[in-house]
């Protein structure tokens, strides 16, 4: 196993913005760590590269325990390299960054000259190795950042939001020169991103962050719910225009204003037609805007005034052919609505 | 007016015709102050650093002390050394009262708070990530430092500059640690007070243009660097 995390909790001030119970990392795979802002992405991110020491908690990297010494972090330090969501390069010239990380493992001067062509080669920069780092824009020094973490051939590559503020075609190279990195050098790669078409295109594996715990309900369908008028009375909560949805009666309480709802996309019933119950927690009707094809099942989006996800066997879905634009049912059960954790609560 | 014209005139000869005394007066500032901050940068610059990068208890109350320490007028250092390097005091065999040595002691204790408190200030303003990238490239704390000393080189410079120009000027310490012995310990500032003394106001006001001139060198190389440090904080 490359990490073996066990409850892991890092603390800012009173606030514990990481609470890991248990999470096991194969070498060689991509992982990626989506999740909303606060998540604790980054946090994981800095202690899977051992730049943050966890308050508790035990941790094993290749099954050797990690000790929380500085000389222990250094020699970590060694094999895995963070590429963070705003890289910095440091004064000189580009060449000069790569070479700093070549310069630390005391690799020859013949070595790291070949090493600087090979990286800048293939991140596509080749013509700027002499290029002020300063002067180079968003995309570009990403790039470098990546260039720089490839050149040291790491055995894990861990990249915050790698494609984020940078435009379409450098996105595209940053994925490429990722997929390659994975492939070609064997290097495991853990990334966090906000967006779930690159998660599902480059990962091998999910890990859903919510509030600084792994989420086991996935990152879909997590909703916003108001109080309404009538809320005591009918048990329904609001969403958006005309939607209301009941919510397990443990936040029932009056003074609750507002909270998170998860609904699990396996567990949404999907028809042609309604047939609304007073079990269900909400009957939606709405329009299939996308269809995609995810390895062993296929996630159809409705949009019912909220763009909502459903999870179908590939099976299921070739029996039934929903169409793009065909208008349909969703019927949701009241037991797998999912109330997120309790600083996700607003009172009055 | 007369006064003052002739003197600059006759000042201006003395320099362009590089009196011997004037020049010895100069000879003797610069090497007691050259000496003193470069003592008091190998002394700053790795106190600086190391109370950047580690946290200790009382590290607040340290920089607060050091902040303090800017304020300290130059006659109660030249006291407090006088006391330990007089005969009577714990240095006093060591025979170092009215010496160069006396005075550069007395100047590194002036500006060891000014080059600490102020590369102290320039590393602060050093992006943080800087650090974390060093760190995760692999770099040991050793290779961590020099790349922020790296990215915070005009600030420090900006800083030993400022520890120079304090101590160029400085005529308590001199006067009192120094004695003002003509040939040995005698500097451009307590040669101008002697001068102003004996009411010859010739050298003074020669020596008064060379250490103008100096202090002048001294904040455009001060305004330069801190301005590229500028340039070049994130």
């Amino acid at each position: 196993m490359l990490y073996s995390l066990r409850n892991i909790q890092v603390h800012r001030g009173e606030r514990c913005i990481l609470d890991i119970e248990k999470l096991d990392i194969t070498a060689g795979k991509v992982y990626s760590l989506v999740g909303p802002n606060g998540a604790g992405k980054t946090t994981l991110l800095d202690v899977l590269g051992f730049l943050l020491k966890p308050d508790t908690g035990t941790m094993a990297c290749n099954d050797i325990s990690v000790q929380y010494s500085a000389r222990a972090y250094h020699k970590l330090r060694q094999k895995v390299v963070l590429v963070d969501q705003y890289p910095i390069l440091f004064t000189g010239p580009v060449w000069k960054n790569i070479d700093f990380a070549l310069k630390v493992r005391k690799i020859s001067r013949e070595q790291r000259t070949i090493r600087i062509r090979e990286v800048l080669d293939r991140v596509g920069m080749q013509k700027f190795a002499n290029a002020d780092a300063h002067k180079l824009s968003g995309g570009e020094t990403k790039r470098i950042a990546l260039a720089r973490a490839l050149a040291i051939e790491p055995e894990i590559l861990l990249c915050d939001e790698p494609t984020a503020n940078v435009d379409t075609e450098n996105q595209e190279r940053i994925l490429e020169i990722l997929s390659y990195c994975n492939k070609r050098q064997k290097t495991s790669l853990i990334f966090a991103t906000h967006y779930l078409s690159q998660a599902q295109r480059l990962a091998d594996f999910s890990i859903v962050l919510q509030n600084g715990s792994v989420s086991t309900g996935g990152n879909e369908n997590i909703f916003a719910v108001r109080r309404g008028d009538n809320t005591s009375e009918t048990g329904k909560w609001l969403l958006g225009e005309g939607l209301s949805l009941v919510v397990p009666n443990s936040i029932n309480r009056a003074e609750t204003r507002s909270c998170r709802v998860q609904i699990d996309p396996h567990s949404i019933t999907i028809s042609r037609s309604c047939n609304s119950t007073e079990s269900m927690a909400a009957v939606w009707k709405g329009k299939v805007v996308s269809i995609v094809s995810e390895n062993t099942k296929v996630r159809i989006t409705v949009d019912c005034g909220i763009r909502v996800d459903i999870f179908l066997a590939r099976d299921v879905y070739a029996k039934e052919q929903y169409m793009l634009e065909e208008n349909v049912c969703l019927e949701i059960s009241k037991e797998k609505c999912v109330i997120l954790p309790n600083d996700s609560f607003t009172t009055t | 007016m007369d006064l003052l014209i002739d003197s600059i005139f006759s000042a201006f000869l003395l320099v362009v015709a590089r009196d011997p005394e004037l020049l010895n007066i100069v000879g003797v500032s610069l090497t007691v102050s050259c000496g003193a901050t470069l003592i008091a940068s190998c002394f700053g610059l790795p106190c600086a650093f190391f109370i950047s990068f580690k946290s200790f208890a009382g590290k607040a109350f340290l920089i607060t002390i050091l902040n303090t320490l800017l304020a300290l007028p130059t006659v109660v250092i030249g006291l407090l050394v006088y006391s330990f390097i007089s005969r009577r005091g714990i240095l006093g065999p060591l025979d170092l009262l009215y010496t160069q040595k006396a005075i550069i002691i007395g100047q590194v204790i002036l500006i060891f708070p000014v080059i600490t408190t102020l590369t102290i200030a320039a590393i602060s303003r050093i992006d943080k990530r800087y650090r974390q990238t060093a760190l995760t490239l692999g770099a040991n704390e050793f290779q961590v430092v020099k790349v922020i000393f790296r990215e915070a080189r005009y600030g420090i410079i900006a800083a030993i500059i400022a520890a120079f120009g304090r101590v160029i000027a400085e005529v308590g310490i001199s006067m009192m640690l120094g004695g003002n012995a003509k040939g040995f310990t005698r500097t451009m500032t307590t040669a101008m007070a002697l001068e102003y003394d004996k009411g010859e106001f010739v050298l003074a006001v020669a020596l008064g243009g060379v250490l103008m001139s100096m202090a002048f060198l001294i904040n455009m190389l001060f305004h330069f660097f801190q301005g590229r440090g500028d340039q070049h904080a994130v």
